[in-house]
């Protein structure tokens, strides 16, 4: 069956991870320049559009596509299905980071950097920011508390407090698991509700009070093709064994979920009679056809064919474009739907906005390829063919 | 740097226009003797010792006094009210101040900005041939009051119980005096046509350092004044250009003057 | 595969009650305060002199404006309300025609409309922003983190933010002078500067048979309408106008308050964490089931 995870043995520095390094740099001078001279130096932000793409991309969808971590741990270890716990690991380790970078995210957006600790202590329980915010502050600490293991296995010789924590939490480890789970549900939905509050400003094929059910089954839809998309590149870019054997169920089950999510967002679609502006051919209409289309629809129906679910290239395919088409949810409900009513320029995002972005990702990457390298997250096999 | 240069010689010769017109009276002809010219800010117009206005004293007095509020007011259509005025034989004879300062507590609702309007009270009255009725819209209920009472006995604070809304003082007076300017397309309705600004103490609002250069004391000027050194460049003080008669050397140059030569420019 | 659907659906029903919550929203209650301040802005009296902007940069100790208020070439460009200017004077030509047949202005004021129930003070995370007794919306720049939500939530797009400020950017908006109409007999800047009475402070609910009163007592002039009345569920400043709201940048907005629907959402899925305590139980109990099978299993 599976194998134990271990530390993956190549070269750390190639140009894949220069590259990363680089963008990391260009985000870090962005930085420095939103830390000296305010958010509008680096940013299109203003007063008609206080949230761009630092929050419809950064923090929304990475959320959501963070996902793989709390559905990946469901199944394996609620569910008792060990046998995907092969992927646990890698989807853990992006859950973490992602959320990590989440947090981050955030914190270079809300002007008062300093100030986030503040809402622990103001509290406005109206607030589905409020919500979500306290569960992301609680959730980034559970998932590095259930990554404790996979660091005392390594380190926990060189540093005793580690094996100690692990031995600890060796019992009590059901309960951040369980609690993982409950915190994901409960803030991927608020994340939802966050724009409920303002039904004039978002374009109607998007906005519904029910979109902090259509995030949730998103986020359950997206979870298993996050991990098909990050196991796959992983492996084949560090050249281990596929795992198909364990991609190929977890597809299955992403018919189901998918399925849900698209029968709730078509159905709310055209219950509240909103499809109407569908065919316009105004940019909002094109991003959610592009959105349902190419992100929901079409990559279901490719999941039902078996041979779909078998070739690793198709698979790979398809779960990329489930990924992209939940990312670009996220992406639509936050900026491309959201109408300023007295706005006299659209919102682009400024080259500011997006350094900053591509360098959260990069990091996100370099880390994990840190990660793997050095702790034992991966359980592929070295495939046995020549470097 | 040409612009800053013309901007520093504008307000000088703004200064020397606004501050100290005695100034020029009292250059002395061109003579030979070497006396350093002395300033002078005489003023050549001065007011006759002990004069004021006529009745000012009175006026103001009777802006302050206290009118007792008419809660109750006969509503009357107004077309019917000019025609029983005129009937009574009321009109322009009846007025007891040829003016009035339209000063009250009640109109001084926020930080004085300009100063009371002197009312022409008979000179409106016969322009509107005698109309009372056309600013005294209506009369007190009571019918012992007289047929005419002032606007501060209705008027005074904004009263905003739905039964008996009463605008305040202030907007009592410039709608009145507003809309009919602009429905006789007469009389002035921008806020200084009426008003004097406020007279205001430059010693608080002036900033300037220690021992100021000229272009500065120029900018602090503009910082308020930017409209009076703009209307400046377009006057002749500016602008002239001739032979300039009493400079040697120049008596004959029709290319002299500030508009050409920017001779003579401190 | 057949428990891992269950277990799945029984998420998914969690997420169903969230789905409920919106068709009972009746059972949301209005915060409103009952007899708040309120200022009725009569637009058919404004004459558009921007002394209201000048009395409000005055005693809110705004920075100099760069256009001087006597300066009112500034009128017809569409102004909003920014983090140094918190009301702004606009003027429209709706096609209403004076008696010399030229066009006639109208002049709008723009400012916080100090909602009763304020989408802002909803969405703010740590309740920086609360809506007072007196009708003011007031900002805590202690309590604030500058996330913006509430420039989001706010349906007419009134709080604006020091952008340019790298550590401590503050969300700026109509204060409603809180401080002056706290005390006695005070009244806003704006209010009490107003040479024409265009701006009438008094209670909301005195404010509103007043204006219904103008309405009635000249149709002719009025459009039938008080803007603010229901419009979120009312607003502490109120329109009067004798054009077409919509023609001099007003929104049509719905009567619905804008928070009710994400209160009803966040109280009915959280009041004392219930539904997450629910999920941590049940999922507690799938998970303790699918251990002792495998238990079993083993044995």
């Amino acid at each position: 069956m599976t194998h134990k995870p271990t530390p993956v043995d190549r070269p750390f520095w190639t140009p894949g991870t220069l590259v990363m390094l680089a963008l990391m740099i260009a985000a870090a001078v962005t930085l420095v320049i939103r830390y000296t001279y305010g958010l509008s130096a680096v940013s299109n932000l203003n007063n008609h559009y206080p949230w761009g793409i630092w929050i419809g991309l950064d923090v929304a969808s990475g959320v959501a596509l963070a996902a793989g971590g709390f559905t990946t741990a469901f199944l394996a270890h609620i569910m008792g299905r060990h046998y995907y716990e092969a992927v646990t690991r890698p989807a853990l380790l992006t859950a973490a980071l992602g959320y990590t970078f989440v947090a981050l995210a955030v914190s270079i957006d809300i002007g008062r950097t300093w100030a986030i600790w503040k809402p622990v202590f103001y509290q406005n329980h109206n607030s589905a920011l409020f919500e979500v915010a306290m569960c992301v502050m609680v959730y980034v600490t559970v998932l590095w508390i259930e990554f404790i293991p996979v660091l005392a296995e390594r380190l926990g010789k060189k540093i005793p407090l580690l094996a100690f924590l692990d031995r600890t939490l060796d019992k009590t480890m059901w309960v951040f698991i369980i609690l993982g789970v409950v915190l994901s549900c409960m803030h991927q939905s608020s994340l939802g509700t966050l724009l409920v509050i303002a039904p004039t400003k978002v374009s109607p094929l998007w906005y519904t009070p029910f979109l902090p059910l259509l995030f949730l089954t998103s986020a359950f839809a997206v979870g298993y093709p996050m991990v098909v998309v990050e196991t796959t590149i992983a492996t084949s870019s560090l050249k281990l064994e596929s795992e198909m054997n364990v991609l190929t169920p977890l597809s299955k089950i992403t018919v189901l979920l998918l399925g849900i999510y698209m029968v709730l967002k078509i159905g709310d679609l055209v219950l509240r009679g909103a499809y109407v502006t569908l065919l316009d051919g105004s940019a909002q209409s094109t991003a959610f056809l592009v959105e349902v289309g190419l992100g929901v629809v079409i990559p279901w129906i490719m999941l039902l064919f078996k041979a779909v679910r078998q070739s690793r290239r198709l698979l790979f395919t398809t779960a990329l474009m489930i990924v992209l088409g939940v990312m670009l949810n996220r992406f639509n409900v936050f900026v491309v739907s959201f109408k300023a009513p007295y706005a006299t320029h659209p919102y682009y995002p400024a080259i500011g906005e997006i350094l900053v972005t591509v360098g959260a990702v990069a990091t996100i990457f370099f880390l994990y390829r840190v990660f793997v390298t050095h702790f034992p997250v991966l359980s592929a096999q070295r495939q046995e063919v020549s470097r | 740097m040409r612009t800053n240069v013309i901007r520093v010689l504008a307000t000088a010769v703004l200064m020397a226009v606004l501050g100290a017109s005695a100034a020029l009276a009292a250059t002395p002809p061109p003579a030979g003797d070497a006396k350093p010219v002395e300033k002078s800010r005489k003023d050549l117009t001065p007011m006759p010792e002990g004069w004021t206005a006529l009745r000012q004293e009175e006026a103001i007095k009777q802006a302050h006094k206290q009118y007792p509020f008419v809660e109750d007011v006969l509503m009357e259509d107004l077309p019917l009210r000019q025609q029983r005025l005129r009937n009574m034989g009321i009109g322009y004879k009846d007025i007891k101040q040829s003016y009035i300062l339209l000063d009250s507590p009640y109109v001084d609702t926020y930080e004085k900005q300009y100063d009371p309007v002197r009312f022409m009270h008979s000179k409106h009255a016969a322009s509107l041939d005698g109309d009372c009725a056309a600013c005294h819209h209506y009369r007190p209920a009571d019918p012992n009051a007289p047929e005419t009472v002032s606007c501060r006995s209705c008027h005074q604070d904004t009263r905003t119980d739905a039964n008996t809304e009463r605008i305040g003082l202030k907007a009592a007076y410039h709608m009145q005096c507003m809309n009919c300017h602009e429905q006789m397309k007469k009389g002035p309705v921008n806020c200084v046509g009426c008003h004097t600004k406020r007279s205001v103490d430059h010693k608080e609002l002036v900033r300037l350092p220690e021992n100021p250069k000229p272009q500065e004391v120029t900018a602090e000027c503009l910082r308020c004044h930017q409209e009076a050194g703009d209307d400046m460049l377009a006057t002749a003080h500016w602008l002239w250009r001739g032979p300039s008669p009493y400079t040697t050397e120049h008596r004959k140059s029709v290319m002299s003057g500030k508009g050409t030569t920017t001779l003579n420019n401190f | 595969m057949k428990l891992t659907r269950r277990g799945f659906l029984g998420a998914v029903g969690a997420a169903g009650v969230a789905a409920a919550a919106p068709n009972n929203a009746q059972a949301w209650q209005s915060k409103a305060p009952p007899d708040p301040y309120g200022c009725l802005v009569d637009l058919t009296r404004c004459i558009g002199c921007r002394k209201c902007e000048q009395a409000c940069n005055e005693v809110n100790r705004l920075p100099e404006p760069a256009v001087r208020f006597d300066d009112l070439t500034v009128l017809d460009a569409k102004r909003r309300p920014d983090h140094d200017t918190f009301t702004v004077i606009n003027r429209y030509y709706p096609g209403r025609l004076d008696d010399r047949a030229k066009p006639a202005p109208t002049f709008v004021k723009v400012q916080c409309m100090h909602c009763q129930d304020p989408a802002c003070v909803s969405a703010c995370i740590t309740g920086a922003l609360t809506k007072e007794d007196n009708g003011a919306v007031h900002y805590d720049v202690g309590k604030c983190i500058g996330c913006r939500y509430c420039m989001a939530a706010c349906p007419f797009e009134i709080p604006a933010y020091e952008y340019h400020d790298p550590i401590t950017p503050r969300v700026r908006k109509c204060t409603f002078c809180f401080e002056r109409i706290s005390k006695e007999g005070g009244k806003p800047g704006c209010a009490s500067i107003c040479p024409v009475e265009a701006i009438t402070f008094g209670r909301r609910n005195e404010l509103l048979l007043l204006a219904k009163k103008r309405i009635e007592n000249d149709p002719g002039k009025y459009v039938d309408r008080v803007y603010g009345e229901k419009e979120v569920g009312g607003t502490s400043w109120l329109y009067v106008s004798n054009v077409d709201f919509e023609k001099v940048g007003f929104q049509k907005l719905p009567e619905q308050p804008m928070p009710g629907i994400t209160e009803t959402i966040q109280s009915s899925l959280f009041s004392y964490l219930w539904s997450p305590l629910a999920l941590f139980g049940v999922l507690g109990a799938v998970m303790g089931l699918t251990g002792r099978k495998e238990e079993n299993h083993d044995a």
